[in-house]
């Protein structure tokens, strides 16, 4: 406990400078107002937004990624709740009570709900993380190549029975990915691999290429599909704060969001969708009034935000501890700490201390900021919003375009981006869930390397997976998993769980 | 994330069907030769099983161009002979790669495993396609697709000879005619308008090595 505090002011005094948390304020604002582009996810605002990062020291360009991450977050739910187009899929539960809440005049209190049971949320999940990150670590340091490739399998495993629709194809998609992740360099021979002779592959494709091209463009082409069918809420937005009963009816609610919220977050394999879908109707199930979900009711809107932003922050954990991005925003964060030098694993918290804490210390001071910045900037937003998809689109195209040929002034990373682009679109047009894909891309090759590690340790034993215990347990959760999602009841139910996304 | 539900408009009658199969099935079939001629110029052969399974796939993307198998679920068909064509093409791509070496891996190991993977899910998947039926595949919004594209690939064409002035505004009036609603005088001013504001906020509020206007400037 006392570790804890000290950690903590350890990185409050980083993190409290005043530089930082102009940073982290200027993170948490332009974040917000990509996110709240209608159609630019998380994923797709850090992307283009980190050559921004670029020129800043490295716990500066963190702390400020930090707050572009929460920024995006909380932008894709003021979309929702406005306009009732997800910012993002995480943010989907966010539209069917927010956007309700809108049309009855209570945008207002639908925004700040969401704003404080963010900030709520964030307070626990910081000190979740800051507790957790020292044990895991030791955890970490006992993890050898078999229980690196384990957990790995259990994070895809993850993120399969997560996605929406058939097993099956999300875990071809998966395989989809970790193939597409062997082009480049071999690590051990060096030898070029399905690289078509081409140099500028000899590196691999960069993960902002493959993440750009299928989030972000591919998502435009989705986009341009629907036309002009978007409903924002009119008229000025009066009334900001939520009153006393509004806030009694949401406490619980908020509360129980951040439990589930952390306790997803924490699993690799994306965790802030499940988390949001699994607070909405966990809240249903508790409410007394279920009927009232769908028409506006102030929970439906508290809970999902509460555990998408629970859930968001406590990703950071197995990023920080062992080194494994559960999500593809987090795999975004590898590629941005290794820019500056920085590799992701349990040595960040010994060697770099004022690091961890600081950044651990600024996703609070990031919760902060949204506050401070968003319900008065409601305003803006909504007149942001009123700007027509026709002007929008060549805006964000471009600036992707400029943000993937910045980081490393390469032509050839932008064409990739647009066949990328293309194969996101076919993806969608056949059903394919692009995130289990993206997160292949990003395990793949750490998959491989432990792969091979633990297979020459064992001298070609392919049962050393099975005789560790601890990959043992990980292994037998991810079959359990699978078999688990394959069964017809539970089918039924999973479905149900992503019913409200029509 | 297919979030946009198909409307009306968008099904397909049974001759459209039969049309998009035949299309959409000779397009896998023209890869899938290009792919088994490129076989045959590798360096080292490639083994026996590839060129048969490559074989295969043409006449399954052949048959089904002639409705001689049931594609009762497109979406499950075209998608899984998509995959399938890119384990096949990984499979000649990492030819020339060694594979395990005692109990080593060598660098082709992993990619032929994922790939021998990826594939036996997809077959799971197409034959799946062919037995229940399944939604259709929606319409491509084609215009769409080629000026955004377009406007990507003249980015990143431009970006260097002529510099950011001019590819930002070169892309955006090209990716602005992918709407359908697009008014050519709006048009202008935004893409003036956001070239003004990239120009001053990348290569000078963020200090990142931007060419401005082109090379002979």
């Amino acid at each position: 406990m006392y570790d804890l505090i000290n950690h903590l002011w350890l990185g409050m005094s980083v993190a409290a400078t005043p530089t930082y948390v102009m940073l982290c304020l200027v993170g948490a604002l332009v974040g917000t107002l990509i996110g709240v582009l209608p159609g630019i996810g998380s994923l797709a605002t850090i992307a283009m937004l980190l050559p921004i990062t670029f020129g800043l020291p490295p716990v500066g360009a963190l702390i400020m990624l930090a707050g572009i991450y929460y920024g995006a977050q909380y932008g894709g739910s003021t979309t929702s709740i406005l306009v009732n187009i997800p910012g993002e899929s995480s943010s989907v539960v966010t539209c069917l009570d927010g956007h309700e809440m809108a049309k009855n005049g209570r945008a207002g209190p639908a925004l700040a709900i969401a704003a404080i049971g963010s900030f709520f949320a964030g307070c626990v999940a910081t000190v979740l993380v800051a507790a957790l990150g020292a044990p895991l670590t030791s955890v970490a340091l006992m993890f050898g190549p078999a229980e690196y490739f384990s957990l790995m399998v259990l994070g895809l495993i993850f993120a399969v029975v997560l996605a929406r629709g058939s097993v099956i194809k999300a875990l071809a998609i998966v395989l989809m990915g970790l193939l597409l992740s062997m082009i480049g360099s071999d690590l051990e021979t060096g030898a070029e691999r399905m690289t078509w002779g081409i140099p500028e592959m000899s590196d691999g494709i960069g993960f902002v290429v493959v993440g750009m091209g299928v989030f972000g463009f591919g998502e435009i082409l989705r986009n341009l599909e629907n036309k002009g069918t978007r409903e924002i809420v009119q008229g000025k937005i009066t009334g900001l704060m939520p009153t006393l009963p509004d806030l009694k009816a949401a406490a619980g609610a908020i509360g129980r969001g951040t439990l589930l919220g952390s306790c997803l977050g924490i699993l690799p394999g994306g965790g802030t969708i499940i988390a949001s879908f699994a607070a909405y109707t966990l809240e249903t199930r508790v409410s007394k009034h279920p009927e009232r979900f769908g028409r506006g009711t102030i929970e439906g809107v508290a809970a999902p935000e509460s555990a998408n932003n629970a859930a968001s922050q406590t990703a950071f954990i197995p990023l920080l501890t062992l080194g494994i991005p559960p999500n593809p925003v987090m795999a975004l964060m590898v590629g941005a700490m290794t820019i500056h030098g920085i590799v992701p694993g349990p040595q960040v918290m010994t060697k770099q201390p004022e690091l961890f804490w600081g950044m651990i210390a600024s996703m609070w001071i990031g919760n902060l900021m949204l506050i401070i910045i968003n319900l008065p900037l409601v305003g803006v937003w909504v007149r942001l919003l009123r700007v027509p998809y026709r002007h929008l689109f060549p805006m964000i195209v471009v600036f992707c375009c400029i943000g993937i040929y910045s980081v490393n002034n390469a032509p050839f990373d932008v064409s990739m981006t647009a066949i990328f682009g293309v194969v996101g679109y076919w993806m969608s047009k056949h059903d394919f869930e692009p995130a289990p894909m993206i997160l292949g891309y990003v395990l793949g090759p750490l998959m491989e390397e432990n792969l091979r590690r633990a297979m020459l340790i064992a001298r070609g034993d392919a049962t050393v997976f099975v005789t560790r215990p601890i990959s043992a347990v990980l292994l037998a959760i991810a079959a359990l998993l699978l078999i688990l999602a394959v069964l017809p009841s539970i089918r039924g139910k999973r479905d149900e769980v992503f019913v409200g996304d029509d | 994330m297919s979030d946009a539900t198909p409307s009306g408009e968008w099904s397909r009658s049974a001759e459209e069907q039969r049309r998009y199969n035949l299309l959409s099935g000779l397009v896998f079939t023209t890869l899938g030769v290009i792919l088994l001629v490129s076989s045959f110029m590798l360096q080292s052969p490639a083994p026996l099983a590839v060129r048969a399974a490559i074989i295969v796939f043409v006449a399954v993307c052949i048959a089904i161009s002639f409705g001689l198998l049931p594609v009762l679920n497109p979406q499950d068909v075209f998608g899984s002979l998509g995959l399938i064509l890119l384990g096949l093409t990984a499979f000649i791509a990492s030819n020339e790669l060694p594979g395990m070496r005692g109990f080593a891996f060598g660098p082709g190991t992993a990619p032929r495993l994922f790939a021998t993977a990826m594939i036996v899910l997809a077959l799971i998947v197409l034959v799946g396609g062919f037995l229940t039926p399944g939604p259709e595949v929606t319409k491509y919004q084609v215009r769409g697709m080629v000026f955004v594209i377009g406007a990507i690939l003249a980015f990143a064409a431009s970006i260097r000879p002529l510099g950011l002035v001019v590819a930002t505004f070169a892309s955006v009036i090209i990716c602005a005619a992918a709407a359908d609603d697009v008014k050519a005088r709006e048009t202008v001013l935004v893409a003036i308008g956001i070239t003004i504001f990239c120009a001053l906020l990348f290569p000078y509020g963020l200090n990142l090595p931007f060419q401005l206007w082109p090379r002979f400037w």
